[in-house]
């Protein structure tokens, strides 16, 4: 499972990845899990099954959505609190649900 | 909150902060960030102040031999910050070309090419370099968007050279651009003849003149910056990225700010001295301390109000945040608290930046503290950054210090407000 976070410059996101890779270790899934900025996003679809927003770009949800959607990888904004309260593993359930809806 | 307005606020801002040519410009500044930041701290190294009877600047001197050390740095800023317009005119061409799935390369050396062409020549035929820097910024932005809009509505036409299957994919891309960019050289070329003949002067200064000489004027003012900080925070309560969404109006227009600022600074003028009291160095470095809404003060109101609670939401919160916090990364606390969409956060969250950007102008109009003579990366910590952007002041640590101690001050009765509520609603369960 390939899943990328998408935030203005890739740098709140970061903290957050660190987190998933932790839960999704915790729960032996085996998933590669990048944060980038949404200008480079368009160069990292390869392989890729699941966008993230963060919140403070959710403006930019349908621009994405037009733009990966296409390609069957799904797309989910982030859930704010669990974000700012930088939940990995709520995060990484939120990327499960979305896969397997 | 009135729903539908919101939706409203955030569809509008939304298409703001996804609208193509916007999005290359800002995309094109972030691009060259590096080099300016480069740039930038090149100028402060070779002007800084001495600790007592450490100074640097004659210690590098005494090793190089006097003047060469600061002819390094000298060097650097004349190939990043007193290149800016022919930087940006090619990264914003990039920017859009890649957007449109066009060859972004060939667009950018176009637009490279398309202003070299542009600048004013000096009589011993060298390239004017008051032209290349950020007076030519808005020529640069200008010229890259209507090239690159040419170059991709040329490159899907017919009208382009098309090799047979086999050939090497870097040669037919160069034919394919070759007849899109002999056309738009021809016409950026009949285009500066014109001007010559006709207006006598070059398209820099008509631009200059007409449009961002103005536009700095009112740039420089208090109400342009309290209107950004105001704006600013108004998206980052909403939940959106404010910076980035303002972001490609004003970096255009405050960077020529603060490149004129540094370069006298590195003339020797000292950072009292120089002309421009607002810029983007301003802002972040007096006003976003912790992130927008200064919330590093936030966070220290936070510990200040619930020391007693250790498991408190609002302690847990803060501790989370604090580590980034220091490096300015605050959506921890924005999306965590939260302060997007909370109605006791709104007012402190507007009203606390919109203060210490009064407070922090007059401070420097007045003469207290120096204005700022450097970009630094925006990650840089409150204090350091303080003392960085005056060009090594204490007066701009001083300055930090009483507005972070101001916004404490400031937030604890809404911090003491939002427990209040936090409580009763618990209760209420």
């Amino acid at each position: 499972m390939k899943i990328l976070l998408v935030c203005s410059a890739g740098m709140s996101t970061s903290m957050l990845v660190k987190k998933m890779r932790a839960a999704a270790d915790e729960k032996n899934l085996v998933a590669e899990i990048e944060a980038v900025p949404e200008s480079q996003l368009k160069n990292s679809l390869e392989g890729l099954d699941i966008v993230l927003i963060g919140p403070q770009v959710r403006y930019l949800e349908k621009k994405i959505r037009e733009q990966v959607e296409p390609k069957g990888i799904k797309v989910d904004v982030i859930d704010s609190i669990a974000y700012g309260m930088i939940q990995g593993d709520k995060v990484l359930n939120q990327a499960i649900e979305l896969l397997n809806k | 909150m009135n729903n539908k307005f919101m939706q409203k606020f955030i569809e509008i801002a939304g298409r703001i902060g996804a609208q193509r040519h916007l999005v290359a410009i800002r995309d094109g500044f972030v691009a060259i960030m590096p080099l300016i930041i480069v740039g930038s701290l090149a100028v402060l190294i070779n002007n800084f102040p001495p600790f007592g009877s450490f100074n640097l600047v004659s210690i590098l001197n005494g090793i190089f031999g006097e003047g060469n050390w600061q002819e390094v740095g000298g060097s650097i800023w004349n190939g990043t910050f007193a290149v800016l317009g022919l930087l940006i005119a090619f990264s914003i061409a990039y920017n859009l070309a890649k957007s449109y799935d066009v060859d972004g390369l060939a667009a950018g050396l176009l637009s490279a090419a398309a202003y070299i062409m542009l600048v004013p020549v000096t009589e011993d035929w060298g390239l004017n370099f008051a032209w290349l820097g950020a007076q030519g910024l808005f020529v640069a932005i200008i010229l890259s968007l209507i090239i690159t809009e040419l170059f991709r509505v040329l490159v899907r036409s017919k009208f382009t050279i098309k090799m047979p299957e086999g050939v090497p994919e870097g040669v037919a891309k160069s034919f394919k651009a070759l007849i899109p960019s002999i056309l738009i050289l021809i016409l950026v070329g009949l285009f500066q003849a014109l001007m010559n003949v006709f207006a006598e002067m070059s398209i820099f200064e008509v631009i200059f003149n007409a449009i961002q000489k103005p536009l700095q004027g009112l740039s420089n003012t208090l109400p342009a910056a309290i209107i950004i900080a105001f704006l600013n925070h108004l998206l980052w309560f909403f939940g959106l990225h404010g910076t980035n969404i303002l972001g490609s109006v004003i970096e255009p227009i405050y960077l020529p700010l603060i490149e004129k600022n540094a370069d006298l600074f590195a003339s020797g003028v000292s950072a009292f001295d120089v002309p421009y009291i607002v810029t983007k160095p301003f802002l972040d470095s007096y006003v976003y301390m912790g992130g927008s809404g200064t919330t590093i003060a936030l966070i220290i109101a936070i510990f200040i109000v619930v020391r007693n609670e250790q498991k408190h939401p609002y302690r847990e919160v803060a501790k989370l945040s604090a580590p980034a916090g220091l490096f300015n990364i605050n959506e921890p606390v924005i999306f965590g608290l939260p302060i997007v969409l909370n109605p006791v956060m709104l007012i402190p969250f507007i009203l606390i930046p919109v203060t210490l950007t009064i407070i922090s102008y007059f401070a420097i109009s007045t003469g207290l503290v120096p204005k700022t003579v450097a970009i630094l990366p925006w990650t840089t910590p409150p204090i350091l950054s303080g003392y960085l952007v005056t060009g090594g002041s204490w007066r701009g640590i001083a300055l930090q210090i009483f507005n972070i101690a101001l916004a404490v001050i400031m937030y604890i009765p809404f911090v003491m407000a939002g427990v209040r509520t936090l409580k009763q609603k618990m209760g209420g369960l």
